[in-house]
């Protein structure tokens, strides 16, 4: 069974951090993690891929959640330091010239004015090429560093998310495209009847407008999203114009859960191709299929080794503290969290071992290049688009290289992810097929 | 007695430069990308600048006639993009000097913007300032969801605590606190990184900051404060503060009082750089360079008239197309907005007409005219009646805002003021503000 083409995204996974600092292929990621290098050198090894876009992930806190202390987040660099994407951005947007550039920033975090005029100058910086990954925070570590005692329960923040969403496209819309004229015998550089205020008093928030520069090349930036919640989902769909998703249950959950995006948004009144559903893969590539076996097999035997790594990850979106459950006793049902809901009901009566486990056996790609493109494009072909999202939480050099240079030239071949990029614009590019 | 060296920095913003000018090239749409800004860097740290600071606003000003026309037509207070994305493409083309990006107190989350900071100054390897305003405009303060700003003096209140938070949040991360131990596997110490827990009438934060502090630490602060309230700030938190004034008497009053405020606060005054405006118009020859003066400064051209008009009055918050321009300067106005720029422009130019206060409010510092030599000569002089530190080079936006311009100033003066010794010939320390309080 033949693909249609697919997309390509990058997920800079534990966002403008250390990538990776005590392994054999970290080289000075410890110490030199600070430095923008390594994510121009990732942005460039994907634009020579064709990928579409990388997204920086981003969160503001240092968790505490597992163990109820610092110490096994800070000990292992895992989810802190992290850095501000917005500083990030506009370098690896200056040393590329057509991968889409999609930094993370926070509807809870941010104030609506701000951030749509941070958006519009990468936009304008980048010629075009600027996304904005909306995410709402999920702890409340974050919010206590922003004055909040505690952060918004999370439907409520989803209603915020859909009225920032709201102000941002006014303020981004607020100039005409042709509001500047630049007449110069009149000395016009822009025509005040063509910016306009934006008035808007919402239930959130009170913006008058209009932004104090013109409309980006796109206007709008490309808008990613993350939501698995029922909630996440319907402002996904309502908002999106690709949807990063991680469901679990193979190709034939994988289905459902587009088929379900495009539905909602068909219920927006929105073109269904108009959202690119991406789904999280990590491949594992080897010279041959015996290798790369034996790598997996050298990470599973690493992660059985280390639960309380994969549990930091889940303590942390969770906001639970799984440091209290034995690690082979079930997960009880009476485990709540203001958090990320869609991994927490996922977790429930299993142990967090098993939990583990299973979270490491989601979607396999592992072989030689050719082997992992044939099965990308079977499940491509059987859930119907649009793509995958790539991510590695042990970022380093030699990974993205087995990606771009081994991985992506063996979906070439196929004629299945693009080799050129058509045009100059992020969202062209993204929904062009 | 030779006069000892002092700073040279450039004061913009994010905005459109000189895009009608003879000189202005593609400048009027171009400037977005931010190459403009880039070539300009790379241009003054070969002059041998200490720093490149962006001023910044968030409001597209209605102050004058009720509309945005003026301010949209002459591109005075918008288009204006945010200076924080440009500064590290600046610092990557840049080696050594310094960058400073406004971020206002009023509108910024102190954490957001503690990180943002510390962020670039890793990326810049500790070459980033923050200049540290209150905002001063309603008209901005109704984009962020308030009516209203509060009142002047409480604007500073709230920023004494914002800059307490940021301090407080850069300084969570204790030096050393990041051990690398691949033996017992620890990256970081988390017994060497603390929660901050400040709780203040304005601002709250739990902290620690998710990241440790730049190689500065603390990143320069700058600020530009006129009112005794803004003064008594700057001279307490700022490394380099910018000041305004034509008249050399009034300059080095300043900078004596901004010194006596900074020893009040238990600082080293030396360690609070007080550099003022100039706008230093150059060419060939003499003649030439007064008619250029003329045609910078002299009011004679009525679209010049009617940017200098809107920059006033939007800066000011007062709608001056309402008085005669050429009747005396009124002298009892009242406004939320800088007051004492105001009360400056006011008194400064009592008796004069308002057409006339125009011309030298558009040059906001002392008479900088001549050629290379002369224009030296007079900045060697006015330095040694100050007592120090430096300038803060502005080419007013429609007017001189040009590469061209950018190469006068340094391709010719400051060349010639490093054979004077007057300004630095290199840049000794990798960081900014050890550059910067060299000397």
């Amino acid at each position: 069974m033949s693909a249609n083409p697919f997309h390509l995204a990058w997920f800079g996974a534990g966002g403008f951090g250390v990538k990776s600092w005590n392994k054999t292929w970290s080289g000075r990621g410890g110490r030199d993690w600070a430095s923008p290098q390594l994510w121009v050198d990732i942005a460039q090894a994907l634009e020579r891929a064709r990928f579409d876009y990388i997204i920086i992930e981003d969160s503001s806190y240092v968790p505490d959640a597992y163990g109820s202390n610092s110490k096994a987040y800070l000990s292992s660099a895992t989810a802190t330091p992290k850095m501000d994407p917005t500083v990030l951005a506009p370098i690896m947007s200056h040393l590329t010239s057509r991968i889409g550039i999609v930094p993370t920033l926070s509807v809870t975090e941010y104030h609506p004015y701000m951030l749509a005029r941070k958006i519009n100058t990468l936009d304008h910086m980048s010629n075009g090429r600027t996304g904005w990954n909306i995410v709402t925070s999920s702890s409340h570590r974050a919010a206590q560093n922003y004055g909040k005692d505690l952060l918004e329960e999370h439907d409520l923040r989803y209603d915020i998310a859909d009225e920032f969403f709201d102000v941002s496209c006014r303020l981004w819309e607020s100039w005409d495209a042709d509001a500047v004229t630049l007449d110069a015998d009149h000395g016009v550089w822009a025509d005040y009847e063509k910016v306009h205020t934006i008035d808007f008093e919402g239930k959130f928030f009170k913006v008058r407008g209009p932004l104090n520069a013109p409309q980006s090349p796109q206007g709008r930036p490309v808008f990613t999203q993350a939501g698995g919640s029922a909630r996440g989902k319907q402002f996904a769909a309502r908002t999106a114009n690709s949807v990063i998703s991680g469901v679990e249950g193979g190709p034939a959950a994988m289905k459902r859960f587009r088929d379900d995006i495009r539905a909602q948004a068909t219920g927006y009144g929105r073109d269904p191709d108009d959202v690119k559903v991406l789904f999280m893969a990590s491949p594992v590539v080897g010279e041959t299929d015996e290798e790369a076996q034996a790598k997996r097999a050298r990470q599973v035997a690493f992660a059985e080794a280390h639960p309380e790594l994969g549990l930091l990850h889940l303590s942390r979106h969770s906001g639970i503290d799984f440091a209290q459950f034995p690690l082979d006793e079930p997960i009880p049902d009476t485990a709540k969290t203001n958090g990320h809901q869609q991994m927490l009901a996922q977790a429930i009566g299993k142990t967090p071992r098993e939990f583990l486990r299973k979270s490491l056996s989601t979607m396999e790609f592992v072989g030689s290049p050719d082997t992992v493109a044939a099965k990308m494009e079977e499940v491509m072909a059987e859930v119907g688009g649009d793509g995958f999202l790539i991510a590695n939480f042990d970022l380093n050099r030699r990974y993205v290289s087995e990606i771009a240079d081994g991985l992506v030239p063996a979906l070439q071949r196929r004629g299945l992810t693009r080799t050129e990029y058509t045009h100059s614009r992020f969202r062209d590019n993204l929904l062009e097929f | 007695m030779s006069t000892p060296p002092f700073h040279l920095a450039w004061f913009t913003s994010f905005t459109a430069p000189a895009w009608r000018s003879t000189f202005g090239g593609d400048t009027g749409t171009e400037w977005m990308t931010g190459e403009y800004y880039v070539s300009m860097a790379r241009q003054l740290e070969r002059a041998g600048f200490d720093f490149m600071m962006f001023e910044d606003s968030t409001m597209v000003s209605e102050a004058l006639g009720g509309t945005m026309e003026q301010d949209l037509k002459h591109s005075l207070h918008s288009p204006k993009l945010d200076p924080f994305p440009l500064l590290p493409i600046l610092a990557r083309a840049t080696k050594h000097m310094g960058f400073i990006a406004t971020g206002s107190t009023s509108f910024y989350s102190p954490y957001i913007l503690a990180r943002v900071m510390a962020t670039m100054d890793h990326l810049t390897g500790g070459r980033v300032g923050w200049n540290i305003v209150t905002s001063s405009e309603d008209i901005a303060a109704q984009n962020y969801g308030m009516d209203a700003l509060p009142p002047h003096d409480e604007r500073y209140d709230i920023a004494e605590e914002f800059v307490q938070v940021v301090k407080a949040l850069w300084d969570s991360w204790e030096p050393g606190a990041i051990v690398m131990n691949r033996e017992t596997g620890h990256y970081a110490d988390h017994t060497k990184v603390h929660r901050i827990d400040y709780r203040g009438k304005y601002h709250a934060s739990r902290g620690p900051l998710n990241m440790p502090a730049g190689p500065q630490g603390h990143p320069v602060l700058c600020q530009a404060g006129g009112s005794p309230k803004g003064r008594d700030f700057a001279a307490k938190h700022a490394n380099a503060i910018v000041a305004t004034n034509p008249n050399v008497e009034k300059m080095a009053a300043y900078r004596a009082d901004i010194r006596e405020r900074a020893a009040r606060h238990g600082r080293n005054p030396d360690d609070v750089k007080v550099l003022f405006h100039a706008a230093p118009i150059i060419a060939e020859t003499t003649e030439e360079a007064h008619a250029a003066y003329q045609r910078v400064f002299g009011m004679d051209d009525p679209l010049q008239i009617e940017q200098t008009l809107a920059m006033t009055a939007a800066v000011t918050e007062i709608d001056f197309f309402q008085y005669d321009l050429d009747a005396p300067m009124p002298q009892d106005l009242k406004t939320n907005g800088h007051q004492s720029v105001l009360d400056d422009f006011m008194k400064r130019n009592e008796g004069k007409t308002l057409r006339e206060s125009l011309g030298e409010r558009l040059r906001l510092g002392p008479l900088l005219v001549g050629t290379v030599s002369e224009v030296a000569d007079q900045m060697e002089d006015i330095v040694t009646r100050v007592g120090g530190d430096g300038f803060l080079i502005r080419a007013e936006t429609g007017l001189s805002h040009t590469r061209r311009y950018i190469d006068e100033i340094c391709s010719g003066l400051a060349p010639e003021l490093r054979r004077r010794g007057l300004i630095r010939s290199d840049y000794p320390n990798d960081l900014f503000k050890q550059n910067l309080l060299q000397f």
